[in-house]
């Protein structure tokens, strides 16, 4: 392995850099970082890695953390790039991680066994040369390594918001379905938890679907959601009246015993909105306000 | 909205009646929200009331926040008054749903809400 790293060889001409020390003894401290990682993880036997792959992992990290430290000035911190390896490989591990979310302080649990691996390297390297004093390289050390694990928990904190994000908006697509039940009659079954983001997707999507089917009746059905509150019951009120200002009466169902009850003690008021108990009433209602009605099909042997 | 779901698995556990639960379950909802409006957040405590014999007699809920407080109690417990152009029925809406309901507030320091729902078994004394 070629000798890089002497920085300023008058100055210590007998001393080798830290890098260097670290380098020599690459395969020690490797090892006894595998033995201290790897058999605790075996007998759990993550998701996420082979014993093999995650040596791999822990070898790439060993030495790109030690050229980093090999190439930057003595007296500086080495940069932590966006684009450099050692950021590419974190962040990778990071990705890795993401799938797997209760080991999600693994990457951080290894990068700080490591630090103290390399910290204790760092004291036997010192009391062999015994020119330099032992607090500076440790203290460089050490401020790397909280930037790089700074760098690995900011990783894992975005991608893990990056996927809750995602699935808000797929949560949103998928909740607030207007079915056209029959002509001029609009059905919208709330499902779940109201809360303004959704109300306001909601009164959008319904509105828009009053305009463009010309709804003379909307159902709303409440049979899914759990709870009922003032500020559930707001949401709902003003998309009402919205729709009312489209020219669409609203009928609303499925609001259970309990939510009737917890309503009034409340409260609120649904004011003459047409409410029926159950959405096969409400259905029924909605037909006969616009003229129509099931019947039961003639027989045709009896005309 | 996760305090409501908490609110109603807890009253369930305790043996409390569907409608019973759903109106602990509102008011935890009540409460949560108008801390979320009006004080930017705060907490709140659930516990099982127990009589001396260890039996489950109620469920206390505490509602705490850091906010600017309440600076007329009386107005705010007011059906229809509200700061922030909401319906205004939270507050004496949830009073209604529980048995108990005492609330304080320092002005500039924070509301704190204490809230029993008694089983239906009641405590003698209090029918």
């Amino acid at each position: 392995m070629p000798r890089i790293g002497i920085r300023d060889p008058t100055r210590m001409p007998m001393t080798v850099s830290l890098s260097q020390h670290l380098q020599t003894h690459r395969d020690e401290i490797l090892a006894e970082w595998f033995a201290k990682w790897l058999p605790a993880d075996n007998s759990g036997q993550p998701g996420w890695a082979s014993p093999a792959q995650t040596r791999h992992i822990m070898q790439t990290l060993f030495d790109q953390i030690l050229s980093a430290l090999t190439t930057a000035p003595p007296d500086q911190l080495p940069d932590l790039d966006e684009q450099a390896p050692l950021c590419v490989h974190l962040r990778h591990l990071a990705a890795e991680q993401a799938r797997n979310p209760e080991q999600a302080t693994d990457p951080l649990r290894l990068l700080f066994s490591l630090r103290q691996l390399l910290l204790r390297h760092v004291t036997a390297w010192d009391r062999k040369s015994e020119t330099l004093s032992m607090a500076e390289p440790m203290l460089r050390l050490d401020r790397y390594f909280d930037r790089i694990a700074l760098f690995a928990f900011n990783s894992i904190l975005s991608l893990r918001d990056r996927h809750i994000s995602e699935q808000n908006l797929s949560l949103m697509e998928l909740s607030t379905p207007v079915l056209r039940l029959w002509h001029q009659i609009l059905l919208l079954p709330l499902v779940g938890i109201i809360d303004t983001g959704r109300a306001r997707q909601i009164a959008d999507h319904l509105l828009e679907a009053i305009a463009r089917h010309e709804a003379r009746v909307t159902v709303i059905d409440l049979t899914g959601v759990p709870i009922i509150d003032t500020s559930v019951a707001q949401h709902i009120m003003k998309t009402i009246d919205a729709a009312r200002l489209l020219g669409s009466r609203v009928v609303l169902t499925g609001i259970s015993p309990e939510g009737a009850q917890t309503l009034t003690k409340l409260g609120i008021r649904f004011g003459d909105v047409i409410c029926r108990a159950s959405l096969r009433a409400g259905i029924a209602e909605a037909l006969m306000i616009t003229g129509k009605r099931i019947t039961a099909m003639e027989d045709p042997a009896h005309p | 909205m996760q305090a409501a779901r908490a609110a109603r698995q807890m009253a369930e556990h305790l043996g409390f009646g569907r409608a019973q639960a759903y109106h602990v379950a509102t008011a935890a909802s009540e409460l949560t929200a108008n801390m979320a409006v009006h004080a930017g957040g705060g907490t709140l405590h659930l516990q099982p009331l127990t009589d001396n014999d260890g039996s489950i007699i109620g469920l206390e809920m505490r509602a705490e926040d850091q906010g600017p407080g309440i600076p007329d109690l009386d107005l705010a417990m007011t059906e229809g008054y509200s700061t922030a152009r909401r319906l205004g029925c939270g507050l004496p809406g949830a009073s209604r749903l529980m048995d108990e309901f005492s609330i304080s507030s320092t002005f500039g320091q924070g509301t704190r809400i204490r809230a029993i729902k008694w089983c239906r078994h009641r405590p003698v004394d209090r029918s």
